[in-house]
């Protein structure tokens, strides 16, 4: 009866941990597409609404994506996706991705994107300055 | 019977003794986070008002507990999130940051500083308390070490930096110092202005726009040089200003490192004299 219940409660665990890895790796294929190749038509998909707002609302963001170069092939965060985790609280997400593509402007950063789940999908919320 | 209660009574007394005398180590963490430093009586000179914040802390991580006169330098960080965001959302993000095998114990930072970007007028500029100086931070990167110099290299001697979880006996960690130098985050403070300071990139989609590039305000610098400059008046040995990517390779703290001179020439107009 104990087994049972320990190996349905990792069954059920692992269930939960491949639903939101399923939506991480989509949510920043989605980032992807909205940075690299200016699809600005997924940004409502990709950032809160808190994001955008601070951001100086979706319009200036957009603008801010177009002075980046548009990347056609896919070679984005989303694939650099290293890992994620959810915080005790199961409110954030934190994810970290590969650094060895250097950004000129922005060198070798360590800061973590912060995921928060918003109209029951999960959202970029900004990210976190390094540190430890 | 009355004799054994008299035996007692004067054992406890002795013990109460020796604490009060220092012939007993601290016996927990609590406790520690309480010893004062007396470095400069004459204080207060008030310079800036300081808010204080009740964080949440994680009680099962570790922090390293240090005398205040340890610390010699002034680390100038942005957050990176909105500049909206208050101390307690970055206790938050800091708390939940840590992992199972290496928690964070609270916001990583002494001081936080709120303040609109240059052009904008919210938020309200404002200087609040992180987490105590007495504890170690957690911002300059934990495997950064640097040089000490000969006050610092004595208190380490002295084994006055203890390392522990609330409610335990602190211990010794030598791993604080490696070839003669020490742990960047024992001997700094971290300063956050928050915001993103930073340009937009792949990987920082809160950043500027070229058209549009962040600075910190005449307040903002203004604050960072007042609060630096109460510090040094209440702690002498503090003598350098920095920033986070003094220490490792890191976009943080963006355009306020072009600022850190003129907040060294601010602190100046203030009385004191930062390298």
């Amino acid at each position: 009866m104990r087994f049972q219940l320990i190996a349905l409660i990792c069954i059920l665990s692992l269930n939960l941990y491949a639903s939101d890895d399923k939506a991480m790796k989509e949510l920043f294929e989605n980032y992807d597409k909205v940075i690299q190749q200016h699809k600005v038509e997924l940004v409502d998909e990709v950032f809160t609404k808190k994001f955008l707002t601070d951001n100086g609302g979706k319009e200036e963001f957009v603008l801010k994506v177009k002075e980046l170069p548009k990347v056609k092939e896919k070679k984005g965060l989303g694939s650099l996706l290293r890992k994620w985790k959810k915080s005790k609280t199961g409110k954030i997400f934190f994810a970290n991705v590969n650094t060895e593509e250097k950004v000129k402007e922005s060198p070798t950063h360590q800061s973590q994107f912060v995921v928060i789940e918003e109209d029951g999908k999960l959202k970029i919320d900004g990210t976190v300055s390094d540190g430890n | 019977m009355k004799g054994l209660f008299l035996i007692i009574l004067f054992s406890q007394s002795l013990l109460l003794h020796a604490y009060d005398l220092g012939f007993v180590s601290v016996p927990d963490m609590n406790q520690i986070m309480e010893y004062p430093s007396d470095v400069n009586p004459e204080w207060p000179l008030e310079l800036i008002d300081i808010a204080k914040q009740d964080y949440t802390r994680n009680t099962k991580a570790s922090f390293c507990m240090r005398p205040p006169e340890m610390v010699d330098t002034v680390v100038i960080h942005h957050s990176e999130t909105s500049s909206s965001a208050t101390p307690a959302y970055i206790n938050e993000l800091h708390l939940a940051r840590g992992t199972a095998t290496d928690p964070w114990y609270m916001i990583a930072y002494t001081y936080v500083i709120n303040s609109p970007y240059k052009g904008a007028t919210v938020p309200t500029p404002l200087v609040t308390d992180g987490r105590p100086i007495e504890i170690a931070g957690a911002h300059a990167g934990s495997n950064v070490f640097i040089p000490m110099d000969s006050e610092q290299a004595k208190i380490w001697a002295d084994k006055k930096i203890l390392c522990g979880k609330e409610n335990e006996v602190p211990t010794f960690d030598a791993t604080l110092v490696k070839n003669g130098k020490i742990k960047a985050n024992v001997t700094t403070i971290g300063v956050v202005i928050n915001g993103n300071y930073a340009p937009f990139a792949k990987n920082n989609p809160g950043g500027y726009s070229k058209r549009a590039p962040r600075y910190p305000t005449d307040k903002t610098q203004d604050m960072i040089a007042r609060l630096s400059c109460q510090l040094q008046k209440k702690y002498p040995r503090m003598k350098y200003i920095k920033w986070h990517n003094y220490y490792h390779d890191t976009s943080c703290p963006g355009t306020i490192k072009s600022y850190i001179g003129q907040i060294k020439t601010l602190a100046k107009g203030y009385g004191c004299d930062f390298n």
